[in-house]
C-alpha cells in the first residue's frame, strides 16, 4: 500500500541546504498498524507529510495504492488527499466556527457528495465514534477527547484507505489518550490501514509494527504482532 | 459543490465576523448609494427643468417677444421694447397664420373685501391657459367673447384665491385691480413644474388682454402669440415672421422666437445637469472605489487569519480551485450585498427629495441593475488578489500556523 524507495527530503534555511530524511525505504502493507517513532527534529514529520501528500519526496520514489506520487498534478493530489488518506492531528484542526457534524462533512464536501447524503453520512460516522448527541455543538464547547473523535470521524469520512495520525493523543490527558488508542485498533480490526506518528512509547506500542527514525534514517523495526 | 453552497458557505463565514463584514459592505453600500441618489437627483432636476421650459410653450403656438425680454439688460438705444399693432399685422399676414393674439405681463395690487395683496398679472387670449399651462380647478376659462367685449372677468390662481378669499368660494367673488372691480370666474393651478413656482411664486391673476389694456393703458405687450393652421410648418413660419418682424424695425435682431429660444436654452440646460450629474457621480465613483480597496484589505487579513483554516482545508482534499472559489464567493457576496443595500438606500433617498422637494428623482432600472452588478464585480477584482494569495499556501506551513 505505501512504498518509499530511497526517498530524501531537503529544505533550503537561508543559504545552508538542510537534509531531513536521508534515502528512507519503507514498505507497509494494507491493513496494517503502523506506529513511527523518533526524537523530535528526527524528520518524523516530514515523513507524514510525504505519506499524508501534502509535501514531495527532494529525491525517490513514494508509490501509494500502486500510484507513482512523485508525477500527479497538484490537482490529483489534493483528490489523493480527499479519498484515500484521513489525517488525525495533534491539535484536532476542527474548524472553530462551524458545528461538528459541518466539520465532519468538510471532506464529503470536496468531494462533491450532495448535501442530504453528507448529512446522513456525517451523522453515522459521529454515531460510529461515539458522538452523535454532539452533532450540533461548536468544537470549542467539546473537550479534547471528544475533538478528537469528531477529528476521527472526519477522518473517515470518505472511507480513506489510510488513517495518518499525527501525535493523536498529544494534547490529551492519558485516559483520553488510551481512548483515542483504542478507536484506532477498532478501526484496525475493521481492516483500516492506520500509521500513528509519536514520540510517546506506550503509544506506539499499540501498533503491530514500529519503526524507529533518528536523524532522517530508519535506525530499527520492532514488529509485535502479525 | 455548487454555487449555492458556496454562497451559503461564504454567508456562514461572514456571519461569523459580523462587524467586521458589515463595515466593509458599510463602503460599498455608501459608495452605490451616493450613486443611485444623485442620478435620481440629476435625473428628477433634469426633468423639472425642461418641464418647466416646456410648460411655456403650446402646441402650434409661435411666441414672439422683443429681444430685450429674451436678455434682460440695459436696452440699446433705439431698441425695439414692445410690439405694437403694425407688428401684429405683419404676422396675421403670413397664411399659414390662423390667429395673431397678445399677452401682457406685469404686476398690481390685487384686492378683495378682505384684503389686499401684490400679484402678477398675466393678460392674454382665451387660449392664455394653453399657453401658460393652467389647470382650471373651479369655474371656467374666459373665451373669446370675453376677450373682445374687453369685459371685467378674471380667473385667479389657486394661491391667490386662498389669499384674497380664504376657505369661501371665489366664484362670482369680486376682486378690484386699480380701482376696477373684476368678477372672479374661475380658480386655475399652474402645471409648470414646481422647482420654477418654488422660486417664483405663484399668485397670480389671468385675464383677457383687452381688458388689461383698458385697465393699464400704457403697459406694452410683451409678447405675441401666432396661432398656426394645423399642419404647418411651425418652425419655418416662425422664422419667416421674425424676419419680417425684423426687417420692419430696421433692426436684424429685435424680435426672437421664445419658443425656440426656450427649447434650446432647455437643450443646454439638459446637456448642464447631464455633466453635473456625471461629474458628482464620478466623485461617488470614487466612494466606491475607496469601498473596493477595504475589501480588498478585509479579505486579506481575512486570509492571513485563516491560514490554518485553508491548511485544514487542503489536508481535507480542498484543491486550489475550491480554495480560490471559497475566497471569491466571499468577497463577492459581501460586495454584492453591499451593492443590493446600497440600491435600496439610494433609491430611498430619492424617494425622499422627491416627496420633501417635489422634484421628480427617479432611478432609471438599468442604472439600479448596472450598479448592483458592478459592485458583485468589484467583489470578484478586489477578492482576486487575496483570494489568488489563500490558493497558494503551502499546506504544511499553513497547518502549522498559529
Amino acid at each position: 500500500m505505501i512504498e518509499l524507495s530511497g526517498v530524501c527530503k531537503a529544505y533550503k534555511v537561508g543559504d545552508e541546504p538542510l537534509t531531513v530524511l536521508h534515502g528512507i525505504d519503507l514498505r507497509i502493507e494494507e491493513g496494517e498498524f503502523v506506529s513511527i517513532m523518533g526524537p523530535s527534529g528526527s524528520g518524523k514529520s516530514t515523513l507524514m507529510h510525504i505519506i499524508g501528500c501534502l509535501d514531495t519526496p527532494s529525491a525517490g520514489e513514494y508509490r501509494l495504492c500502486g500510484t507513482s506520487v512523485g508525477g500527479l498534478s497538484a490537482r490529483d493530489l489534493a483528490v489523493l488527499r480527499n479519498r484515500t488518506i484521513g489525517f488525525v492531528f495533534q491539535n484536532f484542526h476542527l474548524l472553530p466556527r462551524i458545528t461538528a457534524v459541518r466539520n465532519v462533512e468538510l471532506p464529503l464536501l470536496y468531494a462533491g457528495v450532495s448535501r442530504a447524503q453528507r448529512r446522513s453520512r456525517a451523522l453515522e460516522l459521529l454515531a460510529r465514534v461515539g458522538m452523535e448527541d454532539r452533532a450540533q455543538h461548536l468544537p470549542t464547547a467539546l473537550s479534547g477527547g471528544q475533538k478528537q473523535r469528531v477529528a476521527i470521524a472526519r477522518a473517515l469520512a470518505n472511507d480513506p484507505a489510510l488513517i495518518l495520525a499525527d501525535e493523536p493523543t498529544g494534547a490529551l490527558d492519558q485516559r483520553t489518550g488510551l481512548e483515542i488508542i483504542e478507536l484506532l485498533r477498532e478501526l484496525h480490526s475493521a481492516g483500516r490501514t492506520i500509521v500513528v506518528i509519536t514520540h510517546d512509547p506506550t503509544v506506539a506500542a499499540a501498533a503491530d509494527r514500529t519503526i524507529y527514525i533518528v536523524d532522517g534514517h530508519i535506525q530499527r523495526e520492532e514488529v509485535r504482532r502479525g | 459543490m455548487n454555487a449555492w453552497e458556496m454562497v451559503s458557505m461564504a454567508l456562514i463565514s461572514l456571519r461569523t465576523n459580523k462587524l467586521r463584514s458589515f463595515l466593509t459592505m458599510l463602503g460599498i453600500l455608501i459608495g452605490v448609494a451616493s450613486i443611485i441618489a444623485i442620478v435620481a437627483i440629476g435625473n428628477g432636476g433634469k426633468a423639472a427643468v425642461l418641464g418647466a421650459i416646456a410648460s411655456g410653450s403650446a402646441e402650434n403656438t409661435i411666441q414672439i417677444v422683443p429681444r430685450e425680454l429674451v436678455a434682460p439688460g440695459l436696452p440699446q438705444p433705439g431698441q425695439v421694447l414692445a410690439i405694437d399693432e403694425s407688428d401684429l399685422a405683419i404676422a396675421a399676414s403670413f397664411s399659414g397664420v390662423q390667429q395673431v393674439n397678445y399677452t401682457l405681463y406685469g404686476t398690481a395690487v390685487v384686492g378683495s373685501s378682505n384684503r389686499s395683496d401684490n400679484a402678477s398679472i398675466e393678460a392674454g387670449p382665451a387660449n392664455l391657459n394653453e399657453l401658460t399651462r393652467l389647470r382650471i380647478t373651479r369655474g371656467h376659462m374666459f373665451n373669446q367673447a370675453d376677450v373682445i367685449g374687453h369685459r371685467d372677468v378674471a380667473v385667479l390662481s389657486q394661491s391667490l384665491a386662498n389669499k384674497l378669499f380664504g376657505s369661501g368660494n371665489p366664484i362670482g367673488g369680486l376682486v378690484t385691480v386699480s380701482g376696477v372691480p373684476l368678477q372672479v370666474i374661475g380658480v386655475a393651478v399652474s402645471q409648470e413644474a414646481s422647482l420654477f413656482s418654488l422660486f417664483m411664486g405663484s399668485d397670480a391673476l389671468y385675464m383677457p388682454a383687452t381688458t388689461c389694456q383698458d385697465l393699464f393703458p400704457n403697459w406694452s405687450i410683451s409678447e405675441m402669440d401666432v396661432q398656426a393652421a394645423p399642419g404647418t410648418n411651425v418652425q419655418n413660419l416662425a422664422q419667416r415672421i421674425v424676419t419680417a418682424l425684423n426687417i420692419h424695425a430696421g433692426d436684424a435682431t429685435a424680435f426672437a422666437d421664445s419658443s425656440g429660444l426656450a427649447s434650446s436654452v432647455g437643450a443646454l440646460l439638459s446637456k448642464v445637469t447631464t455633466i453635473l450629474t456625471l461629474v458628482i457621480g464620478a466623485i461617488a465613483g470614487i466612494a466606491l472605489l475607496v469601498g473596493g480597496v477595504g475589501v480588498m484589505n478585509i479579505m486579506l487579513v481575512s486570509v492571513t487569519e485563516r491560514t490554518q483554516e485553508i491548511g485544514i482545508r487542503i489536508s481535507l482534499g480542498a484543491t486550489r480551485t475550491a480554495i480560490l472559489f471559497q475566497f471569491l464567493v466571499e468577497s463577492a457576496t459581501i460586495t454584492a450585498i453591499g451593492g443590493l443595500a446600497g440600491v435600496v438606500i439610494g433609491s430611498l433617498i430619492g424617494l425622499g427629495i422627491r416627496m420633501a422637494t417635489g422634484i421628480p428623482a427617479s432611478v432609471p432600472w438599468p442604472v439600479a441593475v448596472l450598479s448592483f452588478l458592478f459592485s458583485a464585480v468589484i467583489g470578484v477584482v478586489c477578492g482576486l488578489y487575496p483570494a489568488n494569495k489563500a490558493a497558494r499556501l503551502n499546506p504544511i506551513e499553513a497547518l502549522r500556523y498559529e
